[in-house]
């Protein structure tokens, strides 16, 4: 039996698989790849990737239909061959789309069984736009609360902030690029900092010491630069990736795992002066973990990308949270509430306002997906 | 008990989303005249919605204290302004039949006819805060007065305001807590009509009150309340946005919104660029004008389309059937925008260009200059509403003590 690969990228629901799809191409071959999901239409998108196909009992090779229970059954009747696909992989990366069936329901418990075989977990969840409705919102926002305490690091990627990224009269295709290259550009990262032959080296363990504590929520940012100064404006790019923005004080967080890539032009101290705005900018005075690489393909680029978790919150009765009681169920949302603060800023934590199936409190450019004109 | 304040002695609060502003006042000669005033920072709110229960007390307890100090008055009663979409409004009517034997309407048929429809019980959980007398009719005719006319079927109609039975009980518990008693709901949006709007203007009215937290609008029509709402949507929401988008704090946000924000997107602000301090100094940032007025503009006239759909559908729901159309005929008076966000640079104009109606801005009269301000027609308007609505008690008889304790008081 062949090795397993050191990162498994998982694709788990038709919106996971769609967007592993395209990645796949540009993966490093240390990467493998599987895909998980209801519908079998979903596994002809990439020839000959591992497949898990869950629920053949419950859904006869169909999807959920947006039924979140139905996804988790679906997850729950496939334990075994589940499991046997996370065993002996180190890293598990698990792209899913939130706000329908699959993604909601079976995440968590894909994501759990992972954990369980002894696979650090990093999962990135996009979250459905805003014209969606309130249901799929809602499914979404619930889902991710029970899916951060069961995978090590949480990374939830806005689609209405892709919409953002782009033009209004752009294709799209282009918006979702956006994604891609950020969820490219983190596994990119993930397989540079383990594969043998890094700059700076660091391990497997080395992450989950990072993300050891689940349900406290994951920072992800991803910059490039090229040209003078690659190393500076890659990490400017990175503090200012919308993934990561938000008032400054949700930011800051405890532990930092920083990757710096670059050409053969990267130099040490280059690479350290990334490493400094970064931790200016989010943080990170308990611990850093600093990777570098040189790779030739790169040419003049440089890439930056940080993954952060903060820590829990702490127990102590903290102001925000009066109106929740103790033991509430709703209690981990709170906790999880620094992801929606980015989002939803001085608001993050206050129960959403729903008019016409939007969360209003969320800005209105940002639902409208209107385009700001670039800063000074 | 008899009372130790003067009986003609009137205490407003009003709890807003940013800051919770009393006035004390006293009828002289059916005169009001203001003896105290003050304001502080609402804290604990957000939205509109209480977060920090503790916090809030603690803050509308100083304001309490200071009004008192300010006006030299002890107060055992205060109006609370009612706003937010947690108060719910809804038309209620009571209907009498006029005796057949003259067919001329007394003063009993019509304490009758409001007796039943304050008869009818408020939905389950729920408490009545308060009700508008809107128009009565004889046989469907309104009448001002219906006293001595003569028909066979008397309505008289209410706006009822009910809130969920906790929700009161924490608010009037708020004020409760430091020996003042609630006297009174008024809704903040009346209030609000009540400083800025005449009579005249209440032929037909819409008073849109935007507030930090909430933005609530009401709409009279021939002297009466038709309708009012609530959207809970106001300036904080804009400061938010704005500190979404520029990656600043709320403070800054809240600083560039009211000097450089507009509620209207112009293409000359697009490639202007401003300074956050502009001294340039250490720490100052440049700003590209066009994206502040973006984003304030979007949620300015966002804002505005959501209250204007409100009010389609609240009219819907009392004339069902009939396409009603916010025109001249029907608001002769147009719009009347008043709060603390009708303060943003070309507010009025972004009301007008969305409701089509001419809008100005809503400015309490009142003797004290400094209170001249959009954001106190709340609380001016809770002081003219208080008086006109309820008036205050006539003066009991008192003990020989308590009057000798007045003499000295001026």
């Amino acid at each position: 039996m062949e090795r397993p690969p050191s990162i498994l990228l998982v694709g788990l629901g038709g919106a996971g698989c769609s967007i592993v799809a395209r990645l796949a191409a540009q993966l490093p071959p240390e990467i493998g790849v599987a895909l998980i999901d209801t519908d079998t239409r979903s596994f002809q998108q990439i020839p000959g990737a591992m497949v898990v196909q869950i629920g053949r009992a419950q859904t006869r090779g169909m999807g959920t239909g947006g039924e979140a229970a139905l996804g988790a059954a679906s997850a729950e009747s496939d334990e075994a061959a589940l499991r046997r696909a996370f065993t002996g992989v180190p890293i598990v990366a698990m792209v899913t789309g939130l706000g329908g069936g699959t993604g909601s329901g079976a995440a968590a418990v894909v994501a759990g069984y992972a954990a369980e075989v002894g696979a650090t977990v990093l999962t990135f969840a996009t979250m459905p736009f805003s014209h969606e409705g309130e249901r799929r919102q809602r499914q979404a926002n619930e889902a991710t609360g029970v899916l951060g305490l069961k995978c090590h690091g949480l990374v939830v990627v806005h689609n209405d902030l892709l919409l953002q990224q782009v033009a209004a009269d752009a294709p799209l295709s282009e918006s979702f690029a956006a994604a891609d290259t950020w969820v490219g550009g983190a596994l990119r990262a993930l397989a540079g900092a383990f594969a043998p032959g890094a700059l700076v080296a660091a391990d497997p363990a080395a992450l989950r010491s990072i993300l050891a504590n689940p349900g406290s929520p994951t920072l992800f940012a991803f910059g490039v630069g090229t040209g003078e100064g690659a190393a500076m404006k890659a990490a400017r790019a990175a503090c200012e990736c919308p993934l990561a923005h938000g008032p400054s004080s949700v930011t800051k967080v405890a532990s930092l795992f920083v990757h710096v890539a670059g050409g053969p032009t990267l130099t040490t101290t280059a690479a350290f002066e990334a490493v400094a705005a970064v931790r200016t900018r989010f943080g990170g005075e308990t611990s850093t973990i600093v990777c570098a690489r040189v790779n030739p393909e790169l040419g003049d680029r440089i890439e930056v990308s940080v993954l952060g978790a903060s820590l829990p919150a702490p127990k102590s009765p903290a102001k925000a949270k009066k109106g929740a009681k103790a033991g509430d169920p709703s209690q981990p949302m709170f906790e999880f509430a620094t992801e929606e603060a980015m989002r939803r800023g001085l608001f993050g934590g206050t129960p959403m306002t729903f008019i016409d199936g939007q969360d209003i409190d969320v800005p209105t450019y940002i639902r409208k997906a209107v385009r700001l004109p670039p800063s000074p | 008990m008899t009372p130790k304040i003067l009986p003609s002695l009137i205490a407003v609060i009003d709890i807003g989303t940013h800051k919770t502003v009393s006035l004390v006042g006293q009828m002289i000669n059916g005169k009001a005249r203001m003896l105290g005033f003050s304001e502080r920072r609402t804290e604990g709110v957000v939205k509109g919605t209480v977060i920090d229960l503790e916090r809030l007390h603690r803050c509308v307890h100083e304001v309490i204290n200071d009004v008192e100090r300010s006006s030299g008055r002890s107060i055992e009663q205060v109006y609370l302004s009612l706003s937010g979409p947690a108060a719910e409004g809804e038309r209620i009517k009571g209907i009498h039949a006029i005796p057949a034997h003259d067919g001329k309407v007394t003063a009993k048929d019509v304490t009758d006819a409001i007796a039943s429809a304050k008869r009818l019980e408020p939905p389950a959980g729920r408490a009545t805060l308060l009700y508008m007398r809107q128009p009565t009719t004889i046989d469907g005719r309104a009448v001002a007065n219906p006293v001595g006319m003569a028909g066979k079927r008397l309505e008289v109609h209410f706006w009822r305001v009910t809130m969920e039975e906790g929700n009161m009980r924490m608010r009037v518990g708020m004020v409760n807590g430091m020996s003042v008693k609630v006297r009174d709901f008024i809704l903040a949006s009346h209030a609000a009509a009540c400083a800025t709007a005449s009579d005249s203007d209440k032929q037909g009215v819409l008073v849109i009150d935007m507030g930090a937290g909430t933005t609530d609008w009401i709409l009279y029509y021939k002297e009466h309340i038709l309708c009012a709402g609530s959207i809970p949507v106001g300036g904080e929401h804009m400061t938010n946005d704005l500190s979404v988008a520029l990656r600043i704090s709320r403070e800054t946000a809240e600083d560039l919104k009211i000097r450089f924000g507009s509620a209207m997107h112009r293409e000359a602000d697009a490639n202007q660029t401003i300074w956050k301090d502009g001294d340039r100094g250490l720490g100052d940032q440049q700003f590209n004008r066009g994206t502040i007025t973006q984003v304030l503009s979007l949620r300015y006239q966002e804002t505005i389309e959501y209250v204007k759909k409100d009010i389609m559908q609240h009219l819907d729901q009392l004339f069902p059937g009939r396409a009603v159309k916010l025109d001249q005929y029907f608001l002769p008076a147009g719009i009347i925008l008043t709060g603390g966000s009708a303060n943003l640079t070309d507010a009025a104009d972004a009301v007008h260009a969305i409701m089509q109606l001419p809008t100005r801005i809503g400015v309490p009269t009142f003797e004290n200059d400094s209170l001249r301000k959009p954001e106190y027609a709340g609380v001016v308007g809770l002081m003219t509403a208080a008086i006109t609505d309820s008036p205050p008690p006539v003066r009991r008889q008192r003990g020989f003590l308590a009057s000798l304790k007045d003499l000295f008081r001026f």
